[in-house]
Order: C-alpha cells, then sequence, then structure tokens
C-alpha cells in the first residue's frame, strides 16, 4: 500500500496553481442546487482548505479519485459522493487524521424520508410535523459535530458506548437550562439584539405577561431545557394593585394559555416553562424594592405586596384545577409551589395549601418544593433547584441580576460499572471516580465551546446571550453550574450486591454510599478545574432507554439480569437517578422517606413521583401529606401523577388509561400522564418508557 | 379461638378518610352480593389472598406512625367477625384513630365499637332507599330493614363523626331513589355520592356500563343538598 507522508510543509495558500483539467464529460450535482463540469482541482481545493493536508498530497489524491471515478463510466455524480470516495483514498493512505477533517455531516435519503414520516419519540414533548422534523434533521448534523469538533475523541467514544450519556448534542451551541426572575422584562421591557422592535418597560400587567413569554420564548431558543421563573407572582405583584378578582383570573388564564399554546418554540414544541410561586414573601425579598408599572421603583419593598402576590397564586391554581377546554391538565407552565419554614407561619397557607393539593388530586400539575431551614431555591428545569449561596443573596438586592443556568448535564451509566467491576468494591469505585473525571473533562469542552461563542458577542450566534443592558452578559458564564448526573442506582447496586434499594438495608445504604461518594468526587474535581459541579436526578426520559439498550448489547448477561421492563417486547429501561424500583410494592410514606434521604446529596434537584393512576385522593388528606413530609422527611420535592384518557371523539377527559373512552365506547383516544417531568401524551413515548408505564405502581390498589 | 384474617393491606392511603393519611386493612367475608361490589373476590373468594400477618402491619404501623393518622378497616364487612373489637384495640393502643366501613346490617356492633370507644369515624354505606325491594336489588341479597334503620338512627344520635354513602349506578338507581336516600337520613351531618367504576365490578352485565359523569354527580347532589350538613361527590 502506497503511504504518503506528510511533511509538514505547507505552501502558501495562493501559491497554489490549478491543474489542466482531464477533460472528460461528467457532470457533478453540487449540494448548492447546481451542477458543474468534472474539475478536479475542486477536491485539491477542498482538501487544501478544510484540512492540514500538503499541497503535493492534496494533488495527488485529487488524481487517484479522478481515475477512480473515470473508470466507473458515470454520466453524472454527487459532490457528497466525491467526498466519500476522496475520504476512502485518504483511508488507503493512512490519512486518517486528514480524512476526520475531511468528514461530511449528513443524513442518508432513508433516514430523512422516515424522518419527515414518523413521530420522533426521543423527547415527548415535540410533536410530528415540519418544523419538529427541522428540529431532528439539525439535531442530528450538530450531534455528529459535538462529537467531532467539541469534544475529545475519549469523551465522544465513551459517550456512543455508553458509558456516560452527554444530554443534548443536538444542541451543543446552547447551554441547558435557564433560570431568572421577571425583574429583567419589567425594568429593561423587551429590548432584544437583532429584534426588529423594541418594547419599553410594561405598564399594565397584561403587557407585562406578554413581554415575559416572548422573552422565554427568546430564550428557549438559546437554551436546551427549561426556562424558569423565580417568584414569579411576588414579581408580577406590583403591577395588580387595585385588580379585581375577575381580571386576575383572566390574567392567570392569559399566562397559562400563552405558555401551554406557544408551540412556535423551537420545533414546533411548546415552552418548557416553570413558574415559581410562593404564598409569603420569601426572606431574601423581603427588603427589596419593588418595581412596578413602566419599570419605575413604586417606593415600596415586595413584602408590601404580600396580599396581591396571593390573589394571583390563587387564580392561577383555579386555572389549573379547571383544566384546558376539554379539562386535560395542562402541560406547561409547570407551577412549583415553594414551602418554606415561614410558609407554615403565613396566614391563609393551609386555604391555599387545600386549594393547590385539589389540583394535585384532580389534575397532578403542583410541584411542592421543600426549602428548610435558611435555604432557598430557585428551581428551573424539570426538578433542577439551586442552592442560593452568599454571593446570591448579595444578588437579591437587585433581582434583575439573578441569572442562573446549567450549562451542560452528563449523566453517569452506574449499572455498566457494576457489570466491569466484577463484585468488587474497590474498582467499583475506581470506575466511578474515573466516569466522573471523564464528565468534568466533557464538561470543560463544552464550557470553552460556548465560551468562543459567547465571546463573539453581540455579532455572535448567541448575541441574545451577549446582551449588557445592566452592564453584564445576559448570561453569566462563572456563575454557570455542570451538572453530573446519574442513570440506574437501583439495578448497579442489584447488580453488585444482589438485591435491590428496597429489599434490603445493606442494599440501600450501600446505594447511598454510592452516591456520597459521588458528590464527593464531584466536589474535588469542581476545585480542581473551578467547575461548580452539583449532583443532579438526570430526568433521563431516553437516556434510560439508551443506556439499558447498550448495555444489553455489551453486557448481555449481566444487563439482562437487572434491566427493568419487558425483554421481549424490547421495553426495558433502568429505573431513573436514585428512585427505589418503580414497581415495588412499597407504599409513598416510605418512598417519600427514603428516597428523600438521597435527596440532600443532590443539590441540583431532586423529586420523589407518587403515581396515582385513577386515584383521586382527598385534597386535605395531601394536604396532610405534603406537611409531614416538610417536617419528617428530607425530601427535596414531591409530586403527584394521575392518568388521564382523553377522548378525540366526544371530547371528554376521563380518569385512568383505559383502551377505549368509558363515555362513548371510542378506540380514538390518548394517554396522558407524566412522562419524567412533564405530563405528555404517552402515544409519543419510546419504547423504555412505555415499559415504565406498565411497570409503575399506582397508590390505593387493594394487597400489596 | 382462630384470629381474624388480614386479606389485604395499603400501607398508605389517601383516599379512604377524608382529610387523613391512613393505612386500610382489608378483612374477608360479607353479608351482602352488591352487583357492584369490586371487592368481589375477597367475599367469594378470600382463600385467594394470601393472610398478612398482623405483627407486619403493626410493625409497619409503628414505623410510620409520624405519617400514619388512623387505621381504616374495610372488606368485605367488618362488623360480621366476633373479635373485631380485640383486633381494632390492638391498633387503638398504639394510639391510632380508627375508621370503620360497614353496610349498617349489624347495629350492635357498632354500638359496642362506639360505645368502648374504639372508633373515630364510621362510614355507612345506604345502598338504596330503604324499602324491601330496592335495597335488595343493589344489596344482591334479602336484607332486613329494620337493621340498617336501627344502624342508622344510631350513627345520628351517637355523636361520633360519620358519613352516609352510596355508590351511584347507572341502571340500578334512578335520580329519585337518590334523592330519596337523602330524605331518609335528613339531618345526617355528611352524605357522600360515590362514582361507580364499571371495570372491577361483580356483575359482568354492570362492567359495561358508561359511568355516570362527574357533573351528573355535582347536579345531583345540588338536589339532596338540603337534608344534610354536608354533601360530597366522591369520582
Amino acid at each position: 500500500m502506497l503511504r504518503l507522508r506528510d511533511d509538514g510543509y505547507r505552501p502558501g495558500r495562493e501559491e497554489y496553481t490549478k491543474e489542466d483539467v482531464t477533460d472528460f464529460s461528467l457532470f457533478v450535482r453540487t449540494s448548492s442546487e447546481e451542477i458543474h463540469k468534472w474539475d478536479r482541482n475542486k477536491i485539491t481545493e477542498a482538501l487544501l482548505r478544510e484540512t492540514d493536508i500538503s499541497e503535493d498530497a492534496a494533488v495527488i489524491v485529487a488524481k487517484e479519485v479522478e481515475k477512480l471515478v473515470f473508470n466507473l463510466n458515470l454520466e453524472d455524480i454527487t459532490a457528497p459522493l466525491i467526498r466519500e470516495l476522496t475520504n476512502a483514498k485518504l483511508i488507503e493512505y493512512g490519512l486518517e487524521h486528514i480524512r476526520k477533517q475531511h468528514t461530511r455531516l449528513g443524513v442518508p435519503l432513508y433516514d430523512v424520508r422516515k424522518i419527515i414520516l414518523n413521530q420522533n419519540k426521543e423527547n415527548a414533548n415535540v410533536p410530528h410535523g415540519p418544523e419538529a422534523t427541522n428540529l431532528t434533521l439539525a439535531e442530528r448534523i450538530k450531534k455528529e459535530f459535538a462529537l467531532i469538533e467539541v469534544f475529545s475523541h475519549d469523551v465522544a467514544d465513551a459517550h456512543m458506548r455508553g458509558d456516560i450519556h452527554l444530554h443534548d448534542l443536538g444542541m451543543i451551541d446552547r447551554p441547558y437550562c435557564s433560570g431568572q426572575n421577571i425583574e429583567y422584562v419589567k425594568k429593561f421591557g423587551l429590548n432584544l439584539p437583532n429584534a426588529i422592535s423594541i418594547a419599553k418597560p410594561a405598564k399594565h400587567p397584561e403587557v407585562l405577561i406578554e413581554q415575559v413569554i416572548k422573552f422565554s420564548a427568546a430564550l428557549q431558543g438559546h437554551f436546551a431545557g427549561a426556562i424558569g421563573w423565580d417568584a414569579f407572582n411576588i414579581f408580577l405583584a406590583p403591577y395588580l394593585v387595585g385588580i379585581d378578582d375577575r381580571r386576575m383570573k383572566q390574567l392567570a388564564q392569559i399566562l397559562v394559555y400563552e405558555f401551554a399554546q406557544q408551540a412556535v418554540a423551537r420545533g414546533g414544541q411548546s415552552i418548557f416553562s416553570d413558574i415559581n410561586i410562593y404564598w409569603e414573601c420569601p426572606k431574601h425579598f423581603e427588603d427589596v424594592p419593588a418595581i412596578g408599572p413602566g419599570g419605575k421603583f413604586t417606593g415600596n419593598t415586595y413584602a408590601d405586596y404580600v396580599e396581591e402576590a396571593q390573589k394571583f397564586a390563587l387564580a392561577l391554581f383555579d386555572v389549573y384545577y379547571e383544566g384546558d377546554a376539554q379539562g386535560r391538565p395542562f402541560f406547561f407552565p409547570k407551577p412549583n409551589v415553594h414551602l418554606t419554614e415561614k410558609f407554615f407561619k403565613t396566614e391563609g397557607y393551609d386555604d391555599f395549601l387545600y386549594k393547590i393539593s385539589e389540583v394535585a388530586s384532580e389534575k397532578g400539575n403542583t410541584y411542592y418544593i421543600f426549602d428548610r431551614g435558611d435555604t432557598a431555591k430557585i428551581s428551573e428545569c424539570c426538578r433542577l433547584a439551586f442552592q442560593l449561596r452568599e454571593e446570591d443573596l448579595e444578588d437579591a438586592k437587585e433581582p434583575w441580576k439573578m441569572r442562573y443556568s446549567a450549562m451542560q448535564n452528563v449523566t453517569i451509566n452506574l449499572p455498566r460499572i457494576a457489570y466491569e467491576a466484577k463484585g468488587d468494591d474497590t474498582r467499583l469505585f475506581e470506575i466511578l471516580r474515573d466516569r466522573i473525571e471523564l464528565a468534568a473533562k466533557a464538561h470543560l469542552q463544552k464550557k470553552a465551546f460556548i465560551e468562543k461563542l459567547l465571546n463573539m458577542g453581540k455579532k455572535g450566534p448567541l448575541a441574545l446571550l451577549a446582551m449588557d443592558l445592566d452592564g453584564e452578559p445576559y448570561y453569566r458564564l462563572h456563575r454557570a453550574t455542570y451538572l453530573i448526573g446519574m442513570l440506574g442506582l437501583n439495578e448497579m447496586v442489584q447488580s453488585h450486591v444482589g438485591e435491590e434499594l428496597h429489599e434490603s438495608d445493606y442494599a440501600y445504604f450501600f446505594g447511598l454510599k454510592v452516591i456520597a461518594f459521588m458528590k464527593k468526587v464531584a466536589d474535588e474535581l469542581g476545585e480542581k478545574y473551578n467547575l461548580h459541579m452539583p449532583l443532579e436526578q438526570t430526568p433521563a426520559e431516553s437516556t434510560a432507554y439508551r443506556l439499558a439498550m447498550l448495555d444489553m448489547k455489551y453486557y448481555p448477561l449481566q444487563a439482562s439480569a437487572v434491566v427493568k421492563g419487558n425483554k421481549k417486547r424490547g421495553e426495558i429501561y433502568y429505573t431513573n437517578s436514585t428512585y427505589l424500583n418503580i414497581s415495588a410494592p412499597i407504599g409513598p410514606i416510605e418512598r417519600v422517606k427514603k428516597e428523600g434521604v438521597f435527596h440532600p446529596l443532590i443539590e441540583a434537584g431532586a423529586i420523589t413521583h407518587i403515581w396515582l393512576g385513577e386515584a383521586r385522593p382527598d385534597p386535605e388528606s395531601i394536604a396532610s401529606f405534603v406537611a409531614k413530609t416538610f417536617k419528617n422527611t428530607q425530601n427535596a420535592q414531591i409530586t403527584f401523577s394521575p392518568e388521564f384518557t382523553s377522548c378525540l371523539d366526544c371530547n371528554r377527559t376521563s380518569r385512568g388509561l383505559m383502551e377505549r373512552c368509558p363515555y362513548c365506547n371510542s378506540s380514538n383516544v390518548e394517554g396522558i400522564t407524566r412522562v419524567t417531568g412533564f405530563f405528555s401524551k404517552i402515544s409519543s413515548w419510546n419504547k423504555g418508557k412505555i415499559g415504565e408505564l406498565r411497570d409503575r405502581r399506582r397508590e390505593g390498589s387493594l394487597g400489596v | 379461638m382462630r384470629m381474624i384474617e388480614i386479606k389485604g393491606f395499603i400501607k398508605t392511603s389517601m383516599v379512604d378518610w377524608d382529610g387523613k393519611v391512613t393505612s386500610v386493612i382489608f378483612l374477608p367475608n360479607c353479608n351482602f352480593r352488591c352487583p357492584m361490589c369490586h371487592n368481589y373476590e375477597l367475599i367469594l373468594n378470600p382463600s385467594k389472598y394470601q393472610s398478612i400477618s398482623i405483627s407486619d402491619v403493626k410493625r409497619y404501623l409503628e414505623m410510620h406512625s409520624d405519617f400514619i393518622d388512623g387505621v381504616v378497616i374495610t372488606g368485605g364487612e367488618p362488623t360480621m367477625h366476633k373479635d373485631l373489637s380485640s383486633l381494632i384495640k390492638q391498633f387503638r393502643d398504639m394510639g391510632f384513630q380508627i375508621k370503620l366501613d360497614t353496610n349498617g346490617s349489624f347495629p350492635n356492633v357498632i354500638r359496642n365499637l362506639v360505645e368502648k370507644e374504639l372508633v373515630d369515624y364510621v362510614a355507612m354505606d345506604v345502598k338504596a332507599p330503604l324499602t324491601d325491594g330496592k335495597y335488595k336489588k343493589v344489596a344482591g341479597v334479602d336484607v332486613e330493614i329494620s337493621r340498617i334503620r336501627e344502624s342508622m338512627d344510631y350513627l345520628m344520635k351517637s355523636g361520633i363523626e360519620y358519613e352516609f354513602r352510596t355508590t351511584v349506578v347507572p341502571t340500578l338507581h334512578t335520580e329519585e331513589d337518590i334523592i330519596e336516600i337523602a330524605r331518609e337520613i335528613e339531618g345526617a351531618k355528611k352524605f357522600v355520592l360515590q362514582k361507580f367504576e364499571p371495570k372491577n365490578a361483580m356483575d359482568e352485565k354492570l362492567r359495561k356500563l358508561k359511568p355516570h359523569d362527574a357533573s351528573y354527580l355535582k347536579q345531583l347532589a345540588e338536589k339532596c343538598k338540603c337534608f344534610v350538613s354536608k354533601i360530597k361527590v366522591r369520582a
């Protein structure tokens, strides 16, 4: 085999003189919708433009490709094919690194047809339509780009093998999620870079809400995950003085419907939106000067507007209780209610707790977030909650500065570590440390890439995040967090010690040891690399399926012993994060207690789900359960998830998942429940989640 | 003497006692054969269920007494069991509140439990208007109406917390039947209309029925409201 040595000589590109073109009548169909006559020099030019190849080598390769093509006796040929033939030659000559630089990213015809015609099942929030397939196609190419260009070889390989999972690779040029409050919009109006028109600060609540929603849509275009709004009702309150109940309800409806129906964001999806609600004025906002209509300070503090904030909160939950026009729950925005020590001391808390529990029982929307002691959290993502630190409390005095983001989430495949450790404790923790180290490396690489984009400033691709209306860029890179997620602790422990987390104290404590170790290592590495790396419970909507499938392929014996779901149907999954087995016969009390012990270790957000199925608990009983969870456990967040069947023929919504509508017997129905963090239609779920749904243990059935 | 066998145990329930977090204990056997019964296996075929040891139940309750307010005794028909009071006493001694679900056909048992202060709340089914024919249709057996009436009167006078409840089944109940029931319990503290869920009914014919809309039950509740202090729809 002929080997060309790259001697490192680089002629000035301008010195390169084109060779005469061999004259044969072949036409090339290019990707820019043109047909050109064959010109070998195009190959040379591309090689020299895109790679480190020497001119001599480029000329030789181009000649070789020409010879090859000439012998094929074609009438026409496509540019992508020429590129691949060139790549084949590069490999033949041992120029693998040149070949890599010369890679073409793209999608086979067959795949494009499938993508256009079939539903995307990776994310249940994505509907099927032209916008959605645009998203899928773009994501495929950006994903490949990320793995080749942004991440190093070892990190990319670890992702592809399934040792770790890099989330949202298709959105490689965006950070993960964003949490902020509406003060920025109140103070500066809607003044976005590259916008065609600019709006002054709102004078009326309707306008403010609409500006916030448009801003959310703009942000969604720059973040892969959720857009969260902190203390929404507290900050809205100065606009609500003197507003009667009817208009209050109308405002709440505008907020919910506008968010819920904004299927104009990326890929025709709703905005992944969270609104955080407080019954009391959080301590850290009590003395903060309030901004009111026109973006002007009102002369009062937020503590002075508690009454308006409470009225809005009540109206908001009235809207959630009613559901949409067909009585279905709203999928977005997700309402997170913060329960604090002060909450339980604030007048009227029991009535509010009853109201949100009515919604929890009837529609399931309510998220109960427990902020015990002096901690305050801003919850922005599926379950992402940040603990406020000293510097944050300083920022709280000028709340528009409180903008937080997680840059990226990297999930560690825990069961695989158990397979590789083969029962050896020391080995298990060694591998775990290596995997977290690899995740940290991935974070550094993503950070460097985003930093590069941000540094291009207002002319760059992340102009919105570079806007600096308050003197610093909207995206505060130095305050970003880098999430370390975990998947399948239950299966890891099951494989390593022979019992699942709920089956013995030994297994349970071993699980705790693993997570405590993860936190320790993540903290150490965070210090070393100057990255804030909290643990997070990965929502794992598609990861739980993907990693289980990969392990069935690479570790079939070990994986098939612990993987959950139905193997025959291919509906397999690993148990999410640190959850106990989803089908285990343990009641909600044990679940909130036992899962809750993990939560303080998982600072970036943890949750316990209580799957209700068709049961409709008494709201007062839920309220009592919630108050006890606050007082008697360490659990960080809980939610109750009912299931619904929505009939597409008679438009009625019933409780429970059924194949036929109980009212009109139509089989034209769709099931609705929570997939991971949010509600969605079951028809859009991936196989792994369908498997999990079958296993979910609904509370309240006879015989445990 | 053989102890009562516990045939089912729900560790945590938020549906069985309004406002409370409870554990629920299912006892086998029943003197009624209601066609809409959804626990019928427990009556017809109790040996199908493995018995659960009382000590396991007590261990669980002890461990989670920080959440559990009370124990709900249901079935089957709990009041058929001779040693019911000694079973209840064991939970009582642990400090739990007790709710009893009953069809009301053993008024003496109810009276005894209330007088010994062994129960805090009684939920009594009123299957149908208190006439022989109608009651038989819904209870599936001949019922001595006077005993139902006696339980009812006793609860209303006893000072204990209680509710009367009716599962509203299409084809078995007319709207007038439900209003008639409300009239019979006039002055009661609480009346609950329960939505019938067809899919697990004992009588196969009922499984194919269309259930009532929640809105229908709410309208019905409006019509019964004037007879009782509190009315509730449980869907």
